[in-house]
Order: C-alpha cells, then structure tokens, then sequence
C-alpha cells in the first residue's frame, strides 16, 4: 500500500514514533496537558508514558505543526490538535485500519 | 527527582521545564522513571533543534524562541533531528563504515608493498579522520549539486592526506 505524505510524517521520530501517535489519538477528543495526556493514554493503551518519552514526543510533535501549544494559566500547558496533525492521525489510523482488516480476512481464510 | 530537570538543555528547561516538572511530580518515583527522564534529557541534548519551536502559542501570549533564521540555522548544523532523516542517518552510517573498511584495506595491501614509507603511512593516519569526512558528506552535503559534494570531499581529504603526510616525513627524519 502506497503511502500518503500525510502518513509519512510521523516516520523521523524513531523511538517516539508510538508515543507521538498516542498522543494524537489522546489529543483527538480535546486539549489537554501532559498529566491528562498520561492518563488518558494509560486508559486507552494500557501503556503509562513517562514523562522524558512524553515531552520527547510533544517537542517533535510540536515542532513539525502537528500539535499547537494553548494559553495557559498555571504552569500545566495544555496542547490541541493541529489541523496538519489531524490529517496525519486520520491518515495513518486509515493505514493501520488496512492492515488489520487484510490480516482479519487472511486469518479468517486461513 | 526534580533535580532530574537539571540534566536537560538550559533551552529545554525554559521552554518546557515548568510542565514537565508537574507531570514528573505525579509520577511516583523508580528506577523506571529515572532512565525516562535520563533518556530524554540525552536526546534533547542530541537534538537541540526539536525543541526549538517558532511556533506561536495559541492566545494573547507566545512562546519565548528566537527568529525563525536561527531555528533554521540551528536545523541546519545540530546533528541528528527532523532533517536527517533515519534513512539519511543509516546512508551516512553505511557510507563510513565502509569508508574506513576501504582505506584499512588500501593501507594493507601498502603496507605490504612499500612497506612503511611515510606515504603509506600517512594514508593510515587518514583513515580515521576520513571516516568523518565521509560521514559528514553522506550526511549533510549530499543534497547538495554534485560538483559542489566532489570539490569539498577531495579538497578536504586531499588537505588531510598532505597534512598526515607532512607530519609523518617530519617524524621520519626525527
């Protein structure tokens, strides 16, 4: 399956390549800050990120325009999802959707 | 194990240090806990550019970040990060690796023929800080034209081979 550009932007962040998708899914139903972000993605995965792999992520994340940073009162800086960041998330859910839909019907066949 | 914060880049600490510091206070701590934070602080040391981030903060107030031409300087010249690529990264790797296989090689079958004349030794010298050069090709240049890659790539290992070659027919005569 060919990949789209949007699907591709997630590809040069290595070892936060996961992180940086779970916290768009997290990001996905609103903003939210570091400590939310946490938890929520403990409650969806199963996988508490530490707060180093977190802020690894959110700087990447951040720089390429994928999340944008919001106002904030207290020291606890919520982020939202960057329109770019939306098309990256929606395509590279649509790409993992693929594969598990061709691997559901090869086992299916098997 | 806030102390912890200290490792990171000063730029680091001043862009994200206040949030980061409230998420690691509701972690309790570990020995888990403790590499995380390590591990971020070298890669934010390895990768000063990916936090530095132009963009503006949503709102009345923005992110404190220099001009957008240092970014791009700094994208430039820090090693690592969003421009190189891990493609890139693996191409320069490869490319010095075998670099100094090829010149080890060339310096053996030298060696044995002309044995150690300084010549030949000064291709042996060279081999290691060749490695770098190659590397450094491979990794930042090669987008650049194709001329431009061949004038820069002799011209500085022909300047190190002469210099190597200077100082082994100094010590020879020693």
């Amino acid at each position: 399956m060919r990949k789209t550009k949007e699907d591709a932007e997630l590809d040069d962040f290595g070892r936060f390549s996961e992180p940086a998708l779970l916290i768009l899914v997290s990001l996905a139903d609103g903003p939210k800050h570091g400590y939310s972000m946490t938890e929520d993605i403990e409650a969806v995965a199963g996988v508490r990120l530490g707060p180093g792999t977190l802020y690894g992520a959110i700087a990447r994340l951040e720089a390429r325009g994928l999340i944008e940073p919001l106002k904030s009162e207290d020291r606890r800086n919520p982020y939202r999802l960057a329109p770019l960041g939306e098309r990256a998330l929606r395509a590279r859910l649509d790409a993992m959707m693929a594969v598990a839909r061709t691997g559901q019907r090869r086992l299916a066949s098997a | 194990m806030r102390w912890l914060l200290r490792l990171y880049p000063a730029r680091w600490r001043r862009r994200y240090g206040a949030e980061f510091a409230a998420v690691l206070a509701e972690q309790p701590a570990s020995l888990g806990l403790f590499f995380d934070v390590l591990g971020g602080a070298i890669d934010a040391h390895l990768h000063p550019q990916i936090q530095h981030s132009t963009r503006k903060q949503t709102g009345p107030t923005q992110i404190e970040g220099d001009d957008s031409m240092t970014a791009e300087m700094l994208q430039r010249c820090a090693a690592g990060g969003p421009k190189l690529s891990p493609r890139d990264q693996k191409i320069a790797s490869t490319f010095m690796i075998g670099s100094a296989l090829v010149m080890a090689t060339i310096y053996i079958v030298l060696a044995k023929m002309y044995h150690h004349a300084p010549a030949v030794e000064a291709v042996g010298y060279s081999a290691f800080p060749a490695m770098w050069l190659v590397y450094e090709q491979t990794a930042y240049l090669r987008r650049r034209p194709w001329y431009t890659q061949v004038l820069i790539a002799f011209a500085l290992l022909a300047g190190m081979y002469l210099f190597m070659l200077g100082m082994c027919v100094i010590a020879s005569k020693l």
